[in-house]
C-alpha cells in the first residue's frame, strides 16, 4: 500500500458506519487500553528482560488464566442486577484437580476428548450459577459464594497440594509455536468465537438487560433466559481458564483457584466495565486482566513481598472503582455541555 | 376482531373490571389514582397477571406470560414511566427485544429505515439513530418507547400517559398517526391525565373506580360533568355509602381564624414550563395538596421541606414576631420547625430492626441530651403521652417496630416528629394502607395538632380524605397549582375536575 492511498482512506476508513459502530462500543476501553500501553512500556523499561523472547512465552501463560477469568467473570456483571460470579476461581483451581486425580488416571488424556469435558462442565457448572440467579432468584453474590465454597471445598479434599499428572500437550499449551506463545492462538480462537457471538444480538440484549431489566423485559427481551445463557459462557471461560491453568502449574492443585475469584473482580473494575452492568465488553476483561498482570509484574519486580502484594490489590480495586466512576462522570459533563 | 373481556377476583388493585375494545376504535381509559388503569393495562401488556378473569382476543380466550407473548399477539404497549436503556444507541432502544437470544430479527439497513420511518411518523425526522438515549430530552425519550410499541405489527396499542412529556405540537402529530391507524383497522387504548385529550381523540370511554368498571359510554353521548361524576362515584343523585365515608366535614367549629401565616411559598416554580406558586400557610390550617400521579405536588412538598431546590421561587418560615427565614436545605427547614414525614414509611422512615422506642425517639435525642448523655427518662414520658394520645397499640416499646401494624408504624413514625414540636408539619400521603379505625384515630391527631397552632400540610391521593380533614385543597396539574379550593364549598367533582386540569366552570356547566 502506498503512502498516498493511505492518507487519503484512513479518515474514510474511521468514518464508515461499522468501524464507528466498534469505536463507540468500545469507547469504555480507551481507558484500560491506555493503561496497558503505559504498563507495558514501563516494564520494558525497568526490567531488561522483559521482552526477552523466552520471558514472553512464560508471561503469557501466566497471564492466560488471570485473562479468562477475568472475561468469565465480565459476562455476570454486564447482566446488571448485583450480577457477579464468585465461583470463577475454584471453579478455574477445580479444573487442574479434575484433570489430573479422574481424566488422567481413567486414560482420558486426548484433548478431543478432555476439551469437551471441560467445555460442558463449565456450561453446566455456569447454568447452576445461572439457574439460582435467573430462576431461583438469589443475588448472585450469595448463590456464587455457594459454588464458590462448593469448588473450593471439593478441590482441597480431593488435592490438598499439588499433584497428580497432566497430559503433554496441556502443558505444551503453555510453550511457544515457533516464535509466537501458544497462548496467543487460544486467545484468537477465543476472539474469533466472541466475534461471531457479537455479531448477533447477544450483546444488544446484555447490554440492554444490565442497563435496564425493566425496560428491557417489557420489550420483549427473555431476560431469564438470557441471564441463564449469560452465566454458563462465564463458566465456559472459568473453565477454560482452569484448562489452561492445569497446563501452566503441571499437575493438580485444589487451592490454586480462589485467587483468581479476587483477580478477576478487579480485572473487570480495571477494564471499565460498569459494576452496574450494561456498559462494557468481554474485551473490557481481557485487558483489565493484562493491566492487573502487569502491574504485578512490576511488583515482583521490585521484590515487593507476598502480603503487600494483597495490599496493593486492594488499593487497585478500590481505586479503579474510583477511576471508573470519575471516567463516566467526565465523559456525561462532556458530552451533556456539547448540547 | 378483537373482543377483550376480563374480570378478577382477588385483586385488591383490580375487582371485576371489564373492557372491550373493538377493532377501529380509539377507547379511553379514566379514572382517578388507584382506580386500577395502570394495573388493567399491565395484565393487557403481559407484565402482570390475573388473580381470575379472561382475555379473549379475537375471538378466543388467551393467556399471556410475557410481555414477549402479548407483543407476539399483536399488543404494543408505552408504559407510564419512560422505559429506556439510557447508554444504548436510539436504534437500539426501538428495536430492542425484537430479537431472539443470538441472532438479531431484522438486517441491520432494515433496522435504520424501519426506525427513520417510525420516528418520522411520530415527527422525529431529523433524530440522529446513533445517539445515545439519554442525550436525549424527556419528550424524545417518551417518543422513542412509542417509536418502539409501533415498530411491532400491532393490532391494538395501548398508551398509557403516554403524552405526559409532549408539547402540544407532538401530541397532536401522534394523535394524526393513531387516527390513521384507527382508519386502518387498528385499535388504540389510552389513559390520559388530560380531559381534553380524552374527548378529543376517543371514540369509547371506559371508567374505572376501585378497581371496577363503572361506566363505559360512546364519545359522543359523554360530557366531562359525566365523566367526572363516574370517576368521583358523586352523580346527581349522590351514592349514600360514599357521603358516610367522606364523614363529617372539617368545619369552621373550634377554629379562630385568622391566625398568623407561619409558612410563604413566594413565586415558587417546580418546572421550566410550570406556573410560579405563591400560598400562605397560618398557623392550625390544614392545608391539602391533591394532583394526579407526577403533577407536582410530590415536588413541591419537597421544596417546601428542603429535599429540592425549586426551578425559581422561595420558601419562607415566618417566626413569632415577623421575622422571615428562607428554606435552603433540610437541615434549615427542621431547624425552623418545619417536619417531613415521609411517603414510603419503609424505606424512608422507620428502623426496621430497631424498637418502637428507639424509633419513636431516634430524633429526640439532640434536644434530650446533656453532655453527650441521653436522658432517656426524658423521653420515654414524652413517648408515654404520645402513645396515651394516639391509642398506640403495641405490647411492650421494647419490641421491634417491624412486627407492628402499618397503622401503628405510621403513628410512631407521626410521633416521632410531633415529639419535636413542629411548627409546620409536611406529611406525603401518611394514611396509606392504613386501615379504616386508625384513620380515624389519625385523624384526631392531626385536628388535635392544628387545634394546637401547628400547620399542617397534607399530600394525600384519596380525596375523600382530603375533603374530610383539610381547610383548603391546594390542586396541581401539569407542575402548576391550577386551583385552591376551600374545603366547605367543594365537592369530590370539582377536586377530580380540577386533577384533570378542566376548569371548574366547565364541570358545573356540564352537570
Amino acid at each position: 500500500m502506498t503512502s498516498v492511498v493511505s492518507d487519503r482512506a484512513r479518515p474514510s476508513v474511521l468514518s464508515t458506519p461499522a468501524v464507528r459502530q466498534i469505536l463507540r462500543r468500545n469507547t469504555y476501553a480507551a481507558v484500560p487500553l491506555a493503561m496497558l500501553i503505559v504498563l507495558f512500556i514501563v516494564n520494558a523499561a525497568v526490567q531488561p528482560q522483559f521482552l526477552a523472547q523466552h520471558n514472553w512465552a512464560t508471561s503469557m501463560s501466566v497471564l492466560c488464566p488471570t485473562v479468562l477469568t477475568a472475561m468469565a467473570m465480565t459476562l455476570p456483571v454486564l447482566s446488571g442486577n448485583g450480577g457477579i460470579d464468585l465461583s470463577v476461581g475454584p471453579l478455574a483451581g477445580f479444573m487442574s484437580v479434575l484433570i489430573s486425580t479422574l481424566l488422567v488416571p481413567a486414560g482420558i488424556t486426548s484433548p478431543l476428548t478432555v476439551i469437551p469435558i471441560v467445555i460442558v462442565f463449565g456450561l453446566l457448572s455456569g447454568a447452576i450459577n445461572g439457574v439460582l440467579v435467573a430462576y431461583v432468584r438469589l443475588p448472585a453474590i450469595i448463590a456464587t459464594l455457594g459454588m464458590y465454597l462448593f469448588y473450593d471445598g471439593l478441590g482441597t479434599e480431593v488435592l490438598p497440594q499439588a499433584g497428580g499428572s497432566v497430559p503433554v500437550w496441556l502443558v505444551k499449551l503453555n510453550g511457544s509455536v515457533g516464535p509466537i506463545p501458544a497462548v496467543w492462538v487460544v486467545f484468537a480462537v477465543i476472539a474469533l468465537l466472541w466475534t461471531l457471538v457479537s455479531r448477533g444480538s447477544y450483546m444488544r440484549n446484555l447490554l440492554a438487560v444490565g442497563g435496564d431489566e425493566r425496560t428491557s423485559y417489557t420489550a420483549g427481551v427473555n431476560v431469564a433466559r438470557l441471564r441463564l445463557v449469560t452465566y454458563s459462557m462465564g463458566g465456559l471461560l472459568a473453565c477454560l481458564g482452569g484448562l489452561m491453568l492445569t497446563g501452566l502449574i503441571q499437575g493438580g492443585d485444589g487451592t490454586v483457584g480462589p485467587p483468581y475469584t479476587i483477580s478477576a473482580i478487579t480485572a473487570v473494575a480495571l477494564g471499565g466495565i460498569s459494576l452496574a452492568g450494561g456498559r462494557g465488553g468481554l474485551l473490557g476483561g481481557a485487558l483489565g486482566g493484562g493491566v492487573l498482570f502487569l502491574i504485578q509484574e512490576l511488583l515482583t519486580d521490585a521484590h515487593v513481598s507476598v502480603y503487600s502484594v494483597s495490599v496493593v490489590d486492594g488499593i487497585i480495586l478500590i481505586g479503579a472503582l474510583a477511576l471508573n466512576g470519575t471516567v463516566e462522570y467526565l465523559r456525561r459533563r462532556s458530552s451533556a455541555s456539547r448540547r | 376482531m378483537e373482543d377483550l373481556s376480563r374480570s378478577f377476583g382477588e385483586t385488591r388493585a383490580l375487582n371485576s373490571a371489564t373492557l372491550r375494545v373493538r377493532p377501529s376504535e380509539i377507547h379511553s381509559l379514566v379514572g382517578e389514582n388507584g382506580s386500577g388503569k395502570s394495573t388493567l393495562i399491565k395484565i393487557l401488556s403481559g407484565v402482570l397477571r390475573p388473580d381470575s378473569g379472561t382475555l379473549v382476543w379475537e375471538g378466543e380466550a388467551r393467556q399471556l406470560g410475557s410481555p414477549r407473548s402479548a407483543q407476539g399477539m399483536g399488543i404494543a404497549t408505552v408504559f407510564q414511566e419512560t422505559l429506556i436503556v439510557p447508554e444504548m444507541t436510539v436504534r437500539d432502544n426501538i428495536y430492542l427485544g425484537t430479537d431472539g437470544l443470538f441472532r438479531y430479527r431484522h438486517r441491520k439497513g432494515d433496522e435504520i429505515a424501519g426506525a427513520r420511518q417510525v420516528l418520522s411518523d411520530l415527527g422525529m425526522d431529523g433524530l440522529d439513530l446513533d445517539r445515545p438515549m439519554w442525550t436525549l430530552s424527556l419528550a424524545e425519550r417518551q417518543l422513542t418507547t412509542v417509536a418502539r410499541a409501533i415498530i411491532r405489527p400491532w393490532q391494538l396499542l395501548v398508551l398509557d400517559e403516554a403524552t405526559s412529556a409532549l408539547d402540544a405540537q407532538q401530541r397532536d402529530r401522534l394523535f394524526d398517526y393513531l387516527r390513521l391507524a384507527r382508519s386502518q383497522g387498528r385499535s388504540v387504548l389510552f389513559t390520559s391525565h388530560r380531559m381534553d385529550e380524552v374527548l378529543g381523540l376517543a371514540d369509547w370511554i371506559t371508567v374505572l373506580r376501585q378497581g371496577a368498571t363503572v361506566a363505559t359510554m360512546g364519545a359522543s353521548e359523554a360530557s366531562r360533568g359525566g365523566i367526572l361524576g363516574h370517576m368521583s362515584g358523586r352523580e346527581a343523585h349522590a351514592d349514600p355509602a360514599v357521603v358516610a365515608e367522606t364523614g363529617p366535614r372539617r368545619g369552621s367549629a373550634g377554629q379562630q381564624r385568622p391566625q398568623r401565616p407561619v409558612l410563604r411559598v413566594a413565586e415558587l416554580t417546580l418546572r421550566a414550563a410550570s406556573k410560579p406558586i405563591s400560598v400562605e400557610v397560618r398557623a392550625g390550617e390544614i392545608l391539602g395538596l391533591a394532583g394526579l400521579e407526577g403533577q407536582g405536588q410530590v415536588g413541591f412538598v419537597e421544596c417546601l421541606c428542603g429535599l429540592r431546590r425549586p426551578v425559581a421561587g422561595q420558601v419562607l418560615a415566618l417566626g413569632d414576631n415577623g421575622e422571615t427565614h428562607i428554606v435552603r436545605s433540610y437541615r434549615g427547614a427542621n431547624r425552623l420547625g418545619i417536619r417531613y414525614v415521609p411517603r414510603d414509611r419503609r424505606y424512608e422512615g422507620l428502623f426496621g430492626p430497631l424498637s418502637v422506642f428507639d424509633n419513636f425517639a431516634i430524633t429526640l435525642w439532640g434536644d434530650l441530651s446533656r453532655l453527650g448523655l441521653l436522658r432517656r427518662q426524658q423521653a420515654r414520658k414524652r413517648f408515654a403521652g404520645f402513645a396515651e394520645s394516639s391509642r398506640l397499640v403495641s405490647a411492650s416499646p421494647s419490641r421491634a417496630i417491624s412486627v407492628l401494624s402499618g397503622g401503628n408504624q405510621q403513628k410512631v413514625l407521626l410521633g416521632r416528629w410531633i415529639a419535636m414540636r413542629p411548627r409546620v408539619l409536611v406529611v406525603n400521603d401518611p394514611l396509606r394502607g392504613v386501615d379504616h379505625n386508625t384513620k380515624e384515630e389519625l385523624y384526631g391527631l392531626f385536628r388535635r395538632l392544628a387545634a394546637d397552632g401547628v400547620a399542617i400540610i397534607f399530600l394525600s391521593t384519596e380525596i375523600a380524605e382530603l375533603l374530610t380533614l383539610t381547610d383548603q385543597i391546594a390542586v396541581f396539574h401539569e407542575g402548576s397549582l391550577v386551583a385552591m379550593l376551600p374545603t366547605e364549598m367543594s365537592s369530590d367533582t370539582d377536586v377530580v375536575a380540577a386533577m384533570f386540569g378542566a376548569d371548574k366552570h366547565d364541570g358545573s356547566a356540564d352537570d
